[in-house]
């Protein structure tokens, strides 16, 4: 099976490379037989991959160590689930399954639009192969094939790294990927558009649910990042602002900045090339992540052996497709004029135009600091680096002016605001931020930052609200139904603008959460059994610490397990009993450290965190010698660390809400194929001035 | 025709983004050295101990010490390439999981006057950190 998989990514390329060749001429020339012939091969490339795959993992199953891969990745006692998703553990199985979700997302394209929209079909397939055969390129030629063999067969392998051995770091890689490689479609589609002058807003609706669905991923991705930083790495923090992280987040950021003036094209016939400009940033920029972890240019945490051989032909494609796509976009600039203009500073358009600019201001804020150490290296040949406290400086500002935005730009006219739309949608909103503010502020909290987030998030909930309550209320009476029914209906009539609400209300209540890392409880203790401290937390709970002692288990080997010292900590929160937390060191048998595992007590408002940070006699403890149980003990306390990880359920879900198809669309999308009416989206209740 | 207002509004935005920016970097940016070349520096300009650095140095083996109950840790760093040119770090939190007596550590802080680098961040590094070089395999 390994050998056949082996082969399979072989075929690949001339397979891929074939594609391209025949979509690209099939464009050119309209020969119907030439673009099914590359549409085709787009199957055949993923058919060959999902073989090429199946080959890496059947050799993870069977413990053929004598693949370099499989025996850095894996050893004989590894548990069978991570022994299948060992395929995305490690940098060459990374990227053979990134090529494996390409190439599925690229055959779903082809296949979903075989009937139709053929005027851009002939040159989305070239494209789509064009990166395919890219990633094959590198994995059968930078020194990343998986399956490279060893001249040796080693008596067992090294094993998975512990950390990654996290159900959170199963899932957190796949995600992130299906959002990198989803946004390739849309790419596509742009570069289609560009190449055949199809330059209406026609290739933006087609793909408009390719890039939800990819910034979904990416969203989930990222949140599953940090969720497994949180319960993993044991420090109690989520976000490091490590280059890897950073590079996740940069295509985030302008995808996000996409979704949004897409819009204004859509409705305006504006920011045409502004728009290309954001599809292909995106797009370069899911490489450009790819490329910052695979070639280990700059320290991370996440980075894998340094390879600059990939440096260099990662560094090449990007290049190219910068220069081509620069040349496409210039030669039609002609096609892309606007065919409005804004009409007024204080309007819709205005509020999404500063919604962009913030957007690609802090992508371009993260990139530097990401970049900062390579340029200055070069510049001066001294290496300096900027650190968290830089990224913290240049983004709080901008996501404080972006959560405002997400209160103003949903219910601002379009064109043109009046002042009487502004007085009435915004008079409750703004005097229900300062009512919060000065609550909290009697309450106690002192922290500005934190102050001023938690008042403009208020004023943004109260925004949001209102508007649901004003549809729903307008509904019911219109249409004599009850509120449920009328709110239900409101929302599936026009799921692409209530699903979008339904998101920002998740990405505030995310940041509702961020803010609560300004009131984090860290204390630290030395303690023997028996010994009691009492941890107040900022919102007036308090708990109480009773360390009960250590206990030894020896993993006999089983789950790579040699052994684990478990510190046993009962609770007591506001004087009831709240149970028992462990924390422990354990080290597993393929790895000369100690692993630390924290334990989290979650609740609606806070997480009480405790960190086993060191026993003071390891071995003792582990001879069972009854002297040898103290202990340093961090306690942390996490405000609002919850909201963070329930903001994001309520993205996704609103998310869901968006992409699915409503009831007319699909009506309209079997009456007649081709749907160029404009959303008939209704101005928004209040902005009729 | 607003367009010169907005314009004004675009530019204004760009420049607060780009004075963040500058700013940001000016006062968190922070040297990376060998100690080698902190020790240079500090032999030139005295005042250079006050500034933060960040530096990266191989733990010496052997030379790892906890102080119970103080949550404080002591260990020798030297150079990667002239091993002859060491200062002890003092590190006073909890140690993350990849810090062995192998690794290669980089550290941000300031080295004091007593010649003790205290250090606010400590990060390991390893090219292998996720991954072996084939040549351990061969063991």
């Amino acid at each position: 099976m390994t050998v056949l998989g082996e082969f399979a990514l072989w075929i690949s390329l001339p397979v891929a490379l074939w594609g391209m060749f025949l979509g690209f001429a099939g464009g050119r020339t309209q020969r119907g037989d030439l673009v099914l012939s590359a549409e085709r091969s787009i199957y055949a490339v993923f058919l060959l991959h999902v073989v090429a795959s199946l080959g890496i993992v059947a050799a993870f199953l069977g413990d053929k160590f004598q693949y370099w891969y499989v025996a850095s990745y894996s050893n004989r006692e590894l548990e069978l689930f991570y022994k299948i998703t060992g395929l995305w553990a490690g940098q060459r199985g990374s990227l053979l399954f990134w090529a494996l979700l390409l190439g599925f997302f690229a055959s779903v394209a082809v296949f979903t639009n075989r009937n139709k929209n053929r005027e851009f079909m002939p040159y989305v397939a070239g494209v789509l192969q064009t990166v395919l055969a890219f990633f094959v390129v590198v994995l059968l030629f930078a020194q990343v094939n998986p399956f490279e063999r060893l001249d040796f067969i080693p008596a067992n392998g090294q094993g998975l790294n512990p950390q990654l051995q996290n159900y959170w770091m199963t899932i957190h890689p796949p995600t992130l990927y299906l959002g990198f490689t989803a946004f390739t479609v849309p790419f596509a589609f742009a570069v289609s558009a560009l190449l055949s002058g199809r330059l209406d807003a026609r290739w933006i609706q087609l793909t408009r649910k390719w890039i939800l669905t990819s910034w979904l991923f990416l969203s989930v991705g990222i949140v599953f990042g940090m969720r497994w930083a949180y319960e993993e790495l044991g420090w109690g923090g989520y976000w490091f602002w490590d280059p890897v992280e950073n590079a996740s987040l940069l295509p985030w950021l302008t995808a996000t900045a996409f979704l949004h003036s897409i819009q204004i094209q859509e409705k305006r016939g504006m920011l045409k090339v502004w728009n290309m400009s954001l599809v292909l940033m995106t797009f370069l920029l899911t490489i450009f992540a790819t490329f910052l972890t695979r070639a280990g240019l700059i320290e991370s945490v996440h980075t894998f052996a340094q390879n600059l051989q990939i440096a260099y032909i990662f560094l090449g494609f990007m290049g190219s497709v910068l220069a081509l796509c620069a040349v496409l976009i210039v030669y039609r600039l002609p096609q892309l004029q606007s065919e409005n203009q804004i009409e007024s500073f204080v309007s819709r358009e205005s509020a999404f135009l500063f919604n962009n600019l913030l957007f690609v201001g802090a992508a371009f804020a993260v990139m530097w600091g990401t970049l900062f150490p390579l340029i200055t290296e070069g510049v001066t040949g001294q290496e300096i680096s900027v650190g968290p406290p830089f990224f913290e400086r240049v983004n709080f500002p901008i996501g404080l002016a972006l959560l405002t935005l997400v209160g103003i730009g949903p219910v601002i006219a379009w064109r043109r605001a009046t002042k009487k739309n502004l007085q009435r949608n915004f008079s409750t909103p703004v005097v229900a931020g300062l009512v919060v503010a000065a609550a909290l502020w009697f309450a106690g909290a002192r922290h500005g930052l934190a102050l001023v987030t938690w008042s403009i998030s208020a004023f943004v909930l109260t925004v949001i609200a209102t508007e649901f309550w004003k549809g729903t209320k307008a509904r019911a009476r219109i249409e004599g139904e009850g509120f449920l029914l009328a709110f239900f209906h409101l929302v599936t009539r026009n799921r692409r603008r209530w699903g979008g609400y339904i998101v920002h209300v998740g990405f505030v209540i995310m940041v509702m959460g961020f803010a609560g890392a300004a009131y984090n409880v860290d204390t630290r203790h030395h303690m023997m059994p028996g010994d009691v401290v009492e941890v107040a937390s900022p919102l007036g709970h308090t708990y109480a610490l009773t360390y009960e002692g250590l206990s030894v288990s020896m993993g006999q080997g089983q789950r790579n397990l040699l052994w684990q010292v478990i510190a046993t900590v009962s609770v007591v929160a506001d004087g009831e009993p709240a149970g028992i937390l462990n924390t422990e060191k354990r080290r597993y048998v393929t790895s000369e450290q100690d692993m630390t595992e924290v334990g989290i007590r979650s609740t609606a408002m806070e997480d009480l965190y405790l960190i086993l940070s060191a026993v003071d006699d390891t071995r003792g403890a582990l001879s069972a010698d009854s002297s040898a149980q103290g202990i340093d003990l961090q306690v942390l306390i996490k405000p609002l660390v919850g909201w963070i990880w329930f903001g994001c359920v309520m993205l996704v879900i609103g998310t869901f809400v968006a992409l699915w198809p409503s009831a007319d669309r699909r009506r309209a999308a079997a009456e007649t194929d081709a749907d160029q009416a404009p959303d008939p989206r209704p101005t928004p209740i209040g902005s009729a001035g | 025709m607003k367009h010169g207002r907005f314009m004004v509004g675009l530019v204004g935005v760009a420049a607060v983004v780009t004075y963040l920016v500058w700013t940001g970097v000016s006062s968190t940016m922070v040297y990376y050295l060998t100690p080698v070349e902190l020790m240079e520096r500090i032999e030139e300009d005295p005042s250079f101990r006050d500034l933060g650095v960040k530096v990266s140095g191989k733990v010496v083996p052997g030379t790892y010490d906890r102080v119970e109950g103080q949550l404080l840790h002591r260990f020798d760093v030297h150079d990667l390439e002239d091993e002859s040119v060491t200062f002890t770090v003092e590190w006073r939190d909890a140690l993350p999981d990849t810090f062995t007596e192998e690794v290669e550590v980089v550290l941000e802080g300031r080295l004091n006057e007593a010649g003790t680098f205290e250090a606010t961040t400590l990060l390991t590094k390893c090219g292998s950190r996720f991954e072996a070089a084939p040549e351990d395999l061969a063991r």
